[in-house]
């Protein structure tokens, strides 16, 4: 199930990589797809709050919610001064898709199995978006404020990204 | 010699003895007054994220992140949450190291190096 989703997300946010002559999304699309990333890991993050208990595991799941909200509050508020309509996309639907497929899949497990399947997830997410903050939105993004925002929101990821693999190792010693 | 001529040179002897005998005495070096360094927090780095300080001086830690973050030294300082936009001021008086990262994103560390003199 993990794999799946991962696998879903990959395509999600491989669609553009796919035809790099076109290889570009309007500001309605990325303001779409922005909030829909960060609501999934909000979402997921909520989840390992409330169902982990490794208290590093818990207190990531924490920071993600407060971190991934932050962002959406910041994006709401600009999109809201631009004048910018969401737009769903194929992207901002895969990623919803992969979102839920991935708390079914949480949701099932308990104990070490969640925290790994949680932490994997994490990293996984982390990095495809990354990647695509990297190579499809920042790229695309028209309006200067909207592309100032990537900008600035990106060091987040890394961050996050970090600290995941360090839980995931963390994780792979204590077996 | 006129009068006007030997009293210059007089007053000069004089200033002389007096920047000697000011010399001549140990004056002590006045204490460095204390500064106010910043450290901005943004993109999730401390900048400076090695900053050397004097006994006394003040450390304000600025957040101008979209996140909140702290400023952490083990068994040192801690400031707590610092919400965007917020700041915390420190004033370091004891010289030695102090390693610290963001507790909320321990992949953000930094030092502040507290020396005399230099």
């Amino acid at each position: 199930m993990k794999v799946m989703y991962v696998a879903g997300l990959v395509a999600a946010l491989a669609i553009p990589a796919g035809n790099a002559s076109a290889q570009s999304v309007t500001d309605p699309q990325i303001a779409a797809i922005v909030v829909t990333a960060n609501q999934v890991d909000i979402d997921a993050g909520k989840l390992a709050a409330a169902q982990s208990t490794n208290p590093e595991v818990k207190k990531f799941g924490q920071q993600m919610v407060a971190d991934h909200t932050g962002v959406n509050k910041s994006a709401t508020e600009l999109v809201t001064k631009l004048k910018v309509k969401a737009e769903d996309n194929d992207t901002s639907k895969a990623l919803k898709a992969g979102g839920e497929k991935n708390l079914t899949n949480l949701q099932s497990l308990k104990g070490a199995a969640f925290d790994k399947a949680y932490v994997d997830n994490e990293v996984a997410y982390h990095q495809q978006v990354l990647d695509a903050v990297d190579k499809t939105l920042i790229p695309s993004a028209s309006n200067a404020e909207l592309k100032a925002l990537l900008v600035k929101v990106r060091p987040a990821f890394v961050a996050h990204l970090e600290h995941a693999k360090h839980i995931q190792g963390t994780l792979a010693k204590s077996k | 010699m006129t009068i006007g001529a030997s009293r210059t040179i007089r007053a000069g002897v004089t200033v002389m003895g007096l920047l000697l005998l000011s010399c001549s005495r140990s004056a002590p070096v006045p204490p460095p007054q204390p500064q106010i360094h910043t450290v901005v927090i943004e993109g999730m780095r401390f900048e400076p994220a090695d900053l050397t300080v004097q006994p006394g001086d003040t450390v304000v830690w600025m957040n101008k992140d979209l996140f909140a973050h702290t400023a952490t030294a083990d068994g040192g300082f801690d400031s707590r949450q610092i919400d965007p936009g917020g700041s915390w001021r420190l004033t370091l008086q004891t010289p030695g190291d102090l390693p610290y990262i963001c507790a909320l994103h321990p992949t953000m560390k930094a030092i502040v190096r507290v020396r005399t003199g230099g």
